[in-house]
């Protein structure tokens, strides 16, 4: 037992040597940890490394401590305002007095655009559609005039002018942000000097259309660039924006040290921090733009009317074609710039091109193709007929339903055309010619009479003629070579018998010899004067069928001759005479 | 992207715009010099893999009519100070110029160029007064505008200074 003791007080002994000093750390711990003075002591000093820690990490601690912080002002304000008050003061002091006079020169600027505006034939549209609309001519003003563009944004470092971040809209033409910047920033600083001012610098204007708007806060500023009339809430957006910046990254800005990227967070903001307003209805179309369009509208009027009226002109013309007889219309098209028409034509109708206005169309940009045939309208049939028989003047043509009525006088020729041709020719089925007189007939009728009426006188008991008798001899002639010609026109043979005659005293057979000598010797003068023989016939009668009755001496010197008689073919009359 | 504002003084007719005119981009013209009494440039330094801007303040020279805008100075994160090395007086305005700097802004990196290296057997500065203002930590370098001698190191130079601040 005893050395157990000994063991257990060794084995302290040993203990309190080796752990002296833990055993003494531990007991520190133990008071530090129920100790809360202490503890809070140590959490007092921690605490602001804490705090800034978990603002880098997150915003949870905000999140959770923002409750205590509502509550907190919520219990200062009821407990004493005027605490509140006089802190806050310093903050919106100049807060609010550059709202008003922002209000006041937004006001101003309104006023004076209503003033320009309020005269001015825009200013009457204008009116007109604030009473359409139903709004204030002030706010349509304002709707019309607030035309801008944000073209770029400088987050700018307030003391050294170095740019934490730059954005820049679409388009915008610039320069070097960290020379524009730091010029600025001198400028800002030349200004405030040069004029010992005390508030800073807050608008630049550049002409009438582009200004600077600056918002500085404590430690930093943004400049933004607008061309243009911004509206007065952008302005408040912008110290919206700058109040936020302060709040999250003030220290970081106090203690900047030339490294720019922790203020990126700020980048998207300060992008729609980029506003602009576009005119919308003002879109002017540019005068060459019209210029082009007008003509365009011009060219096209024009091709579109004389396309119109080029068709009309040609749906005309097929009209008068369709129209128009002996012409029959198959087809009509228009091809490549070309007319193209197929169709029937009579070759007695008009020419097709014929029936072209003038000055309409081009004859040639008509492609067409006739084909001849034969109209049977009774116009064309009886022109057909005219052309193809030729009637001469003496005779009249009439169309009856399909038959042909020729009358009046023709030769014997045409007449006998007449019958041949009219019958074939086409739309004519009958033929009428019982009017037609033959004048080649008559005429030989006439010719033969007058030869019937000539006589050759001889002397007494003689075959030689009495004289003084040529100018009878010529006529005798005459006579025979008309019978000649119109007998082989008429297509008839005439047979002449030359009959030789006696007066009645003496031998009734010398009579017969010497009546055949007289005939014989007028045949022989025919025959001299070139005349056929064939074409006579002789035959001496003597007393028989005296010319004259011989009531007188004086009487028989009348039967002492020759005289003429016809017949047609070779007769058997003529045979025996 | 780590930008840093610099402003370089010196006395009038130093060479400031000369010196630095090559390695600079700038939109503005010199007219700003004489009106609002700066114009700002930039350039760009490589130190290791970062790329670090310089925003140059060129503040218009010091000289008796003309005195820098303290304003200007607010936000530097270092300074160049030029002298020319044929005009004696120019070292003291420079010197004189970075007091004020260090009275407004307190301690920043800078540097001290002596400019027109070039000319140097024309120079009005006692070399022993460099030696000195090298011992007192100063760096001094020289440099010259028409030959573009150390220009660069210049800028390298005062960067590194700047970013080990």
């Amino acid at each position: 037992m005893g050395s157990q003791a000994d063991e257990s007080k060794t084995l302290n002994t040993l203990r309190e040597l080796l752990l002296k000093s833990e055993k003494e750390q531990i007991l520190r711990i133990e008071n530090r940890l129920d100790d809360p003075m202490v503890r809070a002591k140590e959490i007092s000093q921690s605490l602001p490394e804490a705090i800034s820690l978990s603002i880098l990490d997150s915003k949870k601690l905000s999140c959770v401590i923002q409750p205590v912080i509502d509550d907190a002002i919520k219990v200062s304000v009821q407990k004493n305002p005027k605490a509140l008050a006089d802190a806050l003061f310093p903050v919106f002091g100049p807060g609010i007095r550059k709202a008003i006079s922002s209000t006041i020169m937004g006001m101003i600027q309104s006023l004076n655009q209503m003033l320009n505006h309020s005269f001015s034939i825009q200013g009457m549209k204008w009116r007109f559609e604030a009473f359409r609309t139903r709004k204030q001519f002030a706010e349509v003003i304002l709707l019309h005039t607030l035309i801008y563009k944000v073209e770029q944004i400088f987050f700018i470092h307030g003391k050294s002018g170095i740019v934490l971040d730059h954005v820049v809209a679409k388009d915008a033409i610039i320069q070097d942000p960290d020379l524009v910047s730091g010029m600025l920033t001198a400028i800002q600083d030349f200004v405030k000097d040069s004029f010992d001012i005390d508030g800073d610098l807050d608008t630049l204007r550049i002409g009438s259309d582009k200004s600077v708007w600056i918002e500085k806060g404590e430690h930093a500023l943004i400049a933004a660039v607008i061309r243009g009339t911004p509206p007065l809430n952008l302005r408040i957006k912008y110290r919206e924006l700058m109040e936020e910046i302060h709040i999250k990254s003030g220290a970081a800005l106090e203690k900047f040290n030339g490294d720019s990227h922790p203020f990126l967070i700020f980048r998207e903001q300060l992008e729609e921090g980029l506003q602009f307003q576009e005119k919308q209805e003002d879109q002017k179309i540019s005068p060459l733009l019209f210029c082009v369009f007008l003509v365009i509208f011009c060219g096209v009027g024009i091709w579109g009317f004389s396309t119109y009226k080029t068709t009309q002109v040609w749906q005309q013309y097929l009209n008068r074609i369709e129209a128009q007889k002996g012409l029959i219309l198959l087809s009509a098209q228009k091809k490549e710039g070309k007319y193209r028409v197929t169709g029937l034509r009579d070759p007695l109708a008009k020419d097709p091109l014929g029936l072209l206005q003038k000055d309409t169309i081009d004859p040639l940009s008509i492609e067409s193709r006739w084909q001849a045939f034969y109209s049977l309208d009774p116009y064309f049939i009886f022109q057909r007929a005219k052309l193809i028989l030729k009637p001469p003047g003496t005779i009249q043509l009439e169309l009856s339903g399909n038959t042909i009525i020729a009358q009046g006088q023709a030769s014997h020729t045409w007449i006998e055309n007449f019958r041949r041709i009219a019958p074939t020719i086409p739309g004519i089925n009958g033929v009428k010619d019982e009017k037609i007189q033959n004048i080649d007939m008559a005429q030989l009728d006439i010719a033969l009479k007058e030869l019937t009426a000539i006589r050759i006188y001889f002397k007494k008991n003689s075959t030689v003629l009495v004289e003084n008798q040529e100018h009878i001899l010529d006529i005798l002639y005459k006579s025979i070579n008309r019978i000649r010609k119109l007998q082989s026109r008429v297509e008839r043979s005439v047979q002449i018998i030359i009959l030789g005659h006696t007066d009645s005293s003496g031998n009734e057979k010398l009579n017969l010899r010497l009546s055949r000598g007289r005939a014989e010797k007028i045949f022989s003068i025919l025959i001299v004067q070139g005349i056929k023989p064939a074409f006579f016939s002789i035959s001496g009668i003597g007393t028989k069928s005296p010319l004259k009755k011989e009531s007188h001496t004086e009487d028989r010197q009348f039967n002492r001759a020759v005289s003429f008689k016809i017949f047609y073919g070779h007769s058997k009359e003529a045979a025996n005479l | 992207m780590i930008k840093k504002k610099v402003c370089m003084l010196g006395a009038f007719a130093a060479g400031k715009t000369s010196l630095v005119q090559r390695y600079v981009n700038s939109i503005f013209s010199d007219k700003y010099h004489t009106t609002v009494g700066v114009k700002i440039e930039k350039t760009q330094v490589k130190i290791g893999d970062a790329l670090i801007d310089l925003i140059l303040w060129d503040l218009h020279g010091e000289d008796d009519f003309q005195h820098v805008r303290l304003s200007y100075l607010k936000g530097s994160s270092g300074c160049i100070y030029v002298v020319d090395g044929t005009r004696g007086a120019t070292l003291i305005t420079a010197l004189n110029l970075k007091e004020v700097v260090e009275k407004t802004m307190g301690k920043l990196p800078f540097i001290l160029v002596i400019n027109k290296s070039d000319l140097k057997d024309q120079w009005e500065i006692d070399p022993l007064i460099l030696d000195e203002l090298h011992d007192q930590g100063t760096i001094v370098i020289e440099a010259s505008a028409k030959t573009g001698t150390k220009v660069e190191q210049t800028f390298q130079l005062l960067t590194k200074k700047m970013m080990e601040e």
